[in-house]
């Protein structure tokens, strides 16, 4: 095993994230003073108490900033710190400076802000009766629906909700900025998107693009909660800097974190879905009411990922789907791994069970009868080409002994009336690419150093998805060198400009096409030299391992030598590379196009035991079965894989976003606020990647892998709720994710209230 | 202020600071010590990045490490003590990879890596002092350590690989640490510190408690309360008399067991096991391994929480607190646990005094002791509601017995008429029905983030039947499984 360095800096506790930075001399520490209520218009705003705190305290508002008091790219809703309203419990509204770092948090809690109260909306299907969407819903369709509801042997209607997510990113969020040389400002950003700090920066600091360097190194996690939302960090503490000519560190706290900033997206949505005699699925409608929260952030780009995703695995030949941006006073929620489309597909997942229940069919038989097949035109009007929708859901079963489990579990359950167990199993089908169209693109630079070593430059953001990792075996395989002759550098905006941010799972099918496309530049220009050095025709010869060959023979001449020999030619030994996904094109008129380069299946089981007197649940076991492509790292993926599928199951049956009837979040600490840890996980968790295609639309024919096995932790509900109706046969249906334990045991005892009233009426009593 | 000289050795080095002692030892070791590696992730205690390990010599002589989460950490309690981080660790090997570093790379488990300095902590310190050297046991170690990335696969096949690599470590603290600093596990500095070669010269007696303003056991409420303590005087940490760190069995039979024992040390006496057989097995639900290794009783009694998990043990126990000033001079008194509890934290607690001991009295005849707890998720997770029951027998039918209740009211409580009830009853599906229904009428319960109301209260009726389940599977669990079935039924119908 060879070790790779990065990773040996993680584990001897060596990598420095931001706050673990050396501090430069004269820094200042800031901290941000947060809106107390949900909905307010601002009437003073007093520093007089903070200001005497200490000489250092200096008070920073909205009539401070030099430029334009705006982030918002999509929608112009987003100013950095607001001017008359404040839209959300937990808003940024001012920021303090100080020497110290409790000294800028006291600071903060002394100035005043003062307003008169407005009246707030917390909830989706609200806003949406007002109309006050923050754009006009999109609807997608395919058919005709009404007809075919109209001639359906079934028809199922309801209505499905799934919670936010925190990201829980381990690190926080934060930022360092410098100013320098002048006019310029240096930014460290803990971001996904540096160049999108970069571009807000310069706009709210009233400069070009050219006066602000933004610079990225690993993140402590990001989950797409680095991806926009970080701007606001990056820019405040530029802010800060700039204003008072000094070095400016902000680095928040996990309860400010928590608090401030956006998560996954809520949803309700009614649903309709209808099947032939045989189970042959016939038509689907759904609406979505996605609680965008108080901006647009990247909400627009998120519901457009829920509806491409609508229908999930199967084919539907009648679809009407209609996604609405509903605005609320919570913080503006944002990407998380998924994007919009776990929402999407779980909505699909509860239509099928209800259908199944309704027609009294096994679920899995219900799902298998209605997979994806080849050839398919998905509602959105994109021809699917190597589909393996069939191939891993079978595999899935046929890797369970599916009847005889199923068997077993029943007659377990007939034997047991204080414990149940319960299956699920959800396929998957996530189309990647970013569903904004102009963000399909990516550069690199690389240079080759005369001693034969490698660096390489993206806009790939490490976080823990080890995209290094892959760009360096990238690099490695074009160049034909031992990968431990490539280093990545870190992202900066100086070495590759106008990056998109890391994100949508494309991290390396962009950013490793653009080293691709360098190294391939660089590698012709070497071979072109190899080729003067070792006589005959340029064709045919190689670089493996380090070695010029020509077929299989060597040719004596190393890579170091060849290195050495066309640099002393006078032969350029860099290059910068530019990738933008080909074949995408989506008409927004129409609704209609192939907006992604391809697509990644799947499927997965889900087992539950659940405790039926105290409404108490494990998860037992998992199988996956995933489509990584031709894998670049196996290892890598396996990570993503699991990693993924534990988000994806907290989601599911144990992450709660709780707020209070006034808006306030009451789930802002990890002790309120539950992620799985490691007994949540079941031990028994498989993964098995399926035989190795080619995938022709990325990069070494790999498969993108960061989000598509989120989706696996639906199964976990459907499991769930397979169990809880063991112990309750005549039980409704329930699609009301996450199914937490206060949910199960209402299940179980015949209560349901109405979530989230009850308790938020009451506040927090701390515990 | 007085200042006092704290000094201890951090990694391979002697340090003296006079900085106060209240304050986070998590601050001092990132910006004083500048050893970044100890991150923190949430300063509550919930996330086990700021892991460190904490070797202490003990009254008897012995040597012992344990892990515990620097964010909710006295700077105080380093004091004499050896603090090691994970750049410590690194140190003792050869290229600054340990065993246990090796493990996860080759299992490539850490990703982000914002985690991994904590987790290499906690499975070292179970290389050093766990009992379980087993995958439960390495499953426990890492209880109290998130990580959002990995999804714990890759950490548990790093921890399987330890588990083959150190098959049959020495039980014996110190022969376990020579042969620990022999694999490079952790750096020569421990078997130094155990042998008294470091500090050596630390014969210091701790000033005795003067007046006391601030008493801290474990500090794993306190710090999560006070992330930014200003500094005062009058700070006591409970732990630093030795008197109050023992359990000994009292002149009855019971068990005194002094207030800044911690939840580890407490379910690991033999005395305890013995006076109430099967009590280990609730150790799992309290909290992480972390926070046991720090969090005192009295700290759980005296914080007060309406869901202390402790202190519904206790209070079912029938246990008493013994009252006096921090030095034990002075007069005390003696209180039944449950009347210490006046309000939503208010204490029966005057100014200057503290709990010293918690006396925990034994047991007339036969009895059964239980505990349950309804959290969202079955680990490190605060209670939404937990109860705990002793039930003293006479052959079917209990004599005595003593219900209590956290979650479900402002304060800890034993339900008194519940309690009541029990006297003379036959242990059945019938009395467990009833005792349930009795119980959640008995409660006036508030929502909030952890369960609303109603939850509380059914959940709360379940838990009192699960009592019967556990203790009593054979008599009781069909009669109240058609109990069960029989009531969603008609709950069912009065929808309709
Ligand atoms: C991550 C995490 C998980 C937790 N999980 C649980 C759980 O599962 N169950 C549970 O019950 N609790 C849990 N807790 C709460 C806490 O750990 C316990 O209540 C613990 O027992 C408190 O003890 P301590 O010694 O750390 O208290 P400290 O923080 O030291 O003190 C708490 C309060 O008691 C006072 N105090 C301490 N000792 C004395 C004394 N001898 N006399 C008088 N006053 C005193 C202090 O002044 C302070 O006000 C958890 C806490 C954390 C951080
Ligand atoms: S910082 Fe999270 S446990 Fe200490
Ligand atoms: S590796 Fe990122 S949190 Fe564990």
């Amino acid at each position: 095993m060879k070790t790779i360095p990065e990773a040996a800096l993680n584990v001897m506790g060596r990598t420095a994230y931001i706050d673990d930075l050396p501090e430069p001399r004269n820094l200042l520490h800031s901290a941000v003073k947060l809106s107390g209520s949900a909905r307010g218009r601002m009437t003073r705003i007093d520093a007089a108490r903070a200001l005497a705190l200490h000489p250092s305290v200096r008070v920073i508002t909205w009539k401070d900033i030099p430029g334009e008091n705006q982030l918002g790219f999509t929608v112009a809703d987003e100013p950095l710190l607001p001017e008359r309203e404040w839209e959300y419990w937990g808003q940024p509204l001012v920021l303090c400076l100080a020497e110290t770092k409790g000294l800028a948090r006291r600071a903060a809690e002394l100035v005043v802000v003062e307003g008169d109260a407005l009246a707030p909306t917390f909830d989706p299907r609200e806003a949406a009766a007002k109309g006050d969407f923050i754009l006009p819903p999109r609807t997608q369709r395919s058919g005709d629906p009404a007809a075919a509801f109209a001639r359906a042997a079934y028809v199922v209607s309801g209505r499905a909700d799934s919670g936010g997510q925190e990201h829980v990113y381990l690190e926080t969020q934060g930022a360092i900025a410098e100013p320098r040389d002048g006019d310029r400002i240096f930014i460290i950003s803990g971001t996904q998107g540096p160049a999108v700090v970069q571009r807000a920066a310069a706009r709210v600091l009233g400069l070009p693009m050219n006066k602000v360097e933004v610079e990225t190194r690993r993140l402590g996690g990001g989950f797409g909660g680095k991806e926009d939302q970080a701007t606001t960090w990056g820019c405040l503490a530029a802010l800060g800097a700039r204003l008072s000519g000094r070095p400016v560190k902000l680095c928040l706290d996990r309860k400010t974190d928590m608090r401030a900033t956006g998560k996954r997206h809520p949803y309700s949505s009614d649903w309709k879905i209808a099947a032939d005699a045989e189970g042959r699925l016939l038509a689907f409608e759904a609406d979505y009411y996605q609680n965008s929260g108080c901006s647009c952030d990247l909400s627009a780009a998120i519901i457009s990922r829920t509806l491409f995703h609508a229908v999930g695995a199967y084919r539907i030949p009648n679809v009407r789907v209609t996604g609405f941006l509903c605005r609320t006073n919570l913080p503006s929620f944002t990407a998380f791994r998924g994007f919009g489309a776990p929402q999407g597909i779980f909505v699909m997942e509860a239509a099928l069970d209800a259908l199944a229940r309704r027609m009294g069919i096994d679920p899995v038989e219900l799902r298998r009868r209605n997979l994806l097949e080849e050839g398919d035109i998905t509602h959105y009007g994109m021809p699917m080409t190597r589909v393996r929708a069939r191939e891993s859901f079978d595999s899935l079963l046929e890797k369970t002994r599916w009847r005889e489990l199923r068997a077993e579990v029943d007659s377990f359950n007939a034997s047991h009336a204080l414990e149940k167990r319960g299956l699920a199993v959800v396929p998957n089908c996530f189309g990647v690419s970013f569903t904004k169209l102009q963000m399909n693109q990516g550069g690199a630079l690389v240079h080759v150093y005369q001693d034969g070593s490698v660096l390489v430059s993206t806009g790939a953001i490490e976080m823990g998805q080890q995209v290094s990792r892959k760009i360096a075996r990238v690099t490695a395989c074009t160049l034909g060198i031992p990968i431990e002759r490539v280093a990545i550098e870190r992202t900066t905006t100086l070495t590759v400009a106008n990056t998109v941010p890391t994100a949508a799972s494309t991290g390396s099918d962009i950013n490793g096409m653009a080293a691709l496309a360098a190294c391939e530049e660089i590698r012709g220009r070497l071979v072109r030299r190899a080729a003067e050095l070792v006589g005959g025709p340029a064709a045919g010869l190689s670089i493996e391992d380090g070695r010029v060959v020509r077929g299989r023979e060597d040719t004596g001449l190393s890579w170091d030598d060849l290195v050495l020999k066309t640099y002393e030619s006078r032969v350029d030994l860099s290059a910068h590379g530019f990738y933008a996904t080909p074949g995408l094109f989506y008409d927004m008129e129409a609704e209609k196009g192939s907006p992604f380069a391809y697509h990644v299946y799947g499927a997965a089981l889900v087992e539950v035991r659940l405790d039926v007197l105290r409404g108490l649940y494990a998860v037992e076991r998992a199988l996956i079965v995933h489509d990584v492509g031709r894998s670049l790292d196996r290892a890598v993926d396996l990570g993503q894989i699991e990693g993924a599928f534990a988000q994806g199951l907290g989601w599911a049956l144990l992450e709660e976003l709780a707020f209070g009837a006034d808006g306030r979040l009451l789930s802002d600490t990890l002790s309120t606020y539950k992620l799985p840890d490691a007994h949540f996980l079941p031990a028994r968790l498989e993964v098995e990647m399926m035989r190795e295609t080619d995938n022709p639309r990325a990069v070494l024919n790999s498969k993108a892998i960061g989000e598509p096995p989120l989706v696996y932790g639906i199964a976990g509900y459907f499991a769930l709720l397979d169990a809880l109706r063991s112990a309750r046969p005549d039980g409704p249906g329930m699609y009301d994710l996450p199914l937490t334990p206060e949910k199960a045991l209402d299940y179980l005892t015949g209560d349901r209230p109405e979530y989230g009233r009850e308790k938020a009426a009451k506040g927090d009593t701390p515990c | 202020m007085t200042k006092r000289m704290l000094r201890f050795v951090a990694n391979d080095r002697e340090v003296g600071t006079e900085a106060w002692e209240g304050s986070p030892a998590l601050d001092f070791i990132r910006r004083e010590l500048g050893l970044t590696g100890t991150k923190e992730g949430c300063r509550e205690g919930d996330c086990g990045a700021c892991a460190v390990i904490l070797g202490e010599r003990l009254e008897n002589g012995a040597v012992r490490y344990r892990a515990a989460p620097s964010c909710l950490l006295a700077l105080g309690e380093l004091d004499g003590r050896h603090l090691v981080t994970i750049e410590g660790l690194a140190s003792g090997a050869e290229d600054g990879l340990t065993p246990v570093m090796l493990a996860f790379l080759a299992e490539n488990a850490s990703q982000c890596g914002f985690c991994s300095p904590g987790f290499i902590v906690s499975l070292t310190a179970w290389l050093l002092e766990g009992e379980r050297l087993d995958e439960a046991g390495a499953l426990t170690a890492v209880e109290g350590n998130l990580c959002r990335c990995t999804g714990y696969g890759s950490i548990r096949r790093a921890a399987s690989r330890l588990l083959a690599e150190f098959p049959g470590l020495p039980a014996d603290p110190l022969a376990r640490i020579d042969a620990l600093v022999a694999a490079r596990v952790v750096p020569a500095s421990l078997a130094a510190f155990a042998r008294g070669k470091l500090l050596a010269d630390d014969a210091r007696v701790r000033p005795a408690a003067g007046e006391t303003s601030l008493v801290i056991g474990g500090g794993t409420d306190f710090y999560v309360r006070n992330t930014d303590p200003e500094p005062r005087d009058g700070f006591f940490l409970a732990g630093s008399d030795p008197a109050l760190r023992r359990m000994t069995r009292s002149g009855d039979g019971g068990l005194e067991v002094g207030a800044a024992v911690t939840i580890r040390d407490f379910f690991a006496c033999p005395e305890l096991l013995s006076l109430v057989p099967g009590i280990g097995r609730f150790e799992a639900s309290f909290a992480s391994i972390l926070v046991r290794n720090r969090a005192t009783l009295g700290g759980n009694i005296a914080n007060a929480s309406p869901v202390a998990d402790m202190t519904s043990m206790l209070i079912a126990l029938g246990a008493r607190l013994g009252i006096a000033r921090p030095g034990g001079d002075g007069p005390s008194r003696e209180i039944p646990l449950e009347s210490f509890f006046l309000g939503y934290k208010k204490l029966d607690l005057g100014p200057g005094e503290i709990i010293r001991t918690i006396l925990i009295p034994p047991p007339c005849r036969p009895f059964r002791f239980n505990f349950e707890k309804a959290a969202k998720r079955a680990s490190l997770d605060i209670a939404a509601v937990n109860t705990a029951v002793l039930l003293e027998l006479d052959g079917n039918r209990v004599v005595r017995g003593r219900l209590s209740a956290g979650g479900v009211a402002a304060t800890p409580l034993l339900l008194p008429k519940s309690s009541a009830f029990l006297a003379g009853r036959a242990v059945s599906a019938g009395t467990a029905r009833d005792l349930a229904a009795l119980a959640a009428s008995e409660v006036e319960t508030i929502g909030d983030v952890r369960g609303s109301a109603g939850y509380r209260r059914r959940v709360l009726e379940r838990l009192v039947m699960a009592h019967f389940t556990t203790l009593f599977r054979d008599r009781v669990a069909d009669g109240i499984a058609e109990d069960l079935a029989v009531r969603v039924s008609s709950s069912e119908e009065d929808r309709r």
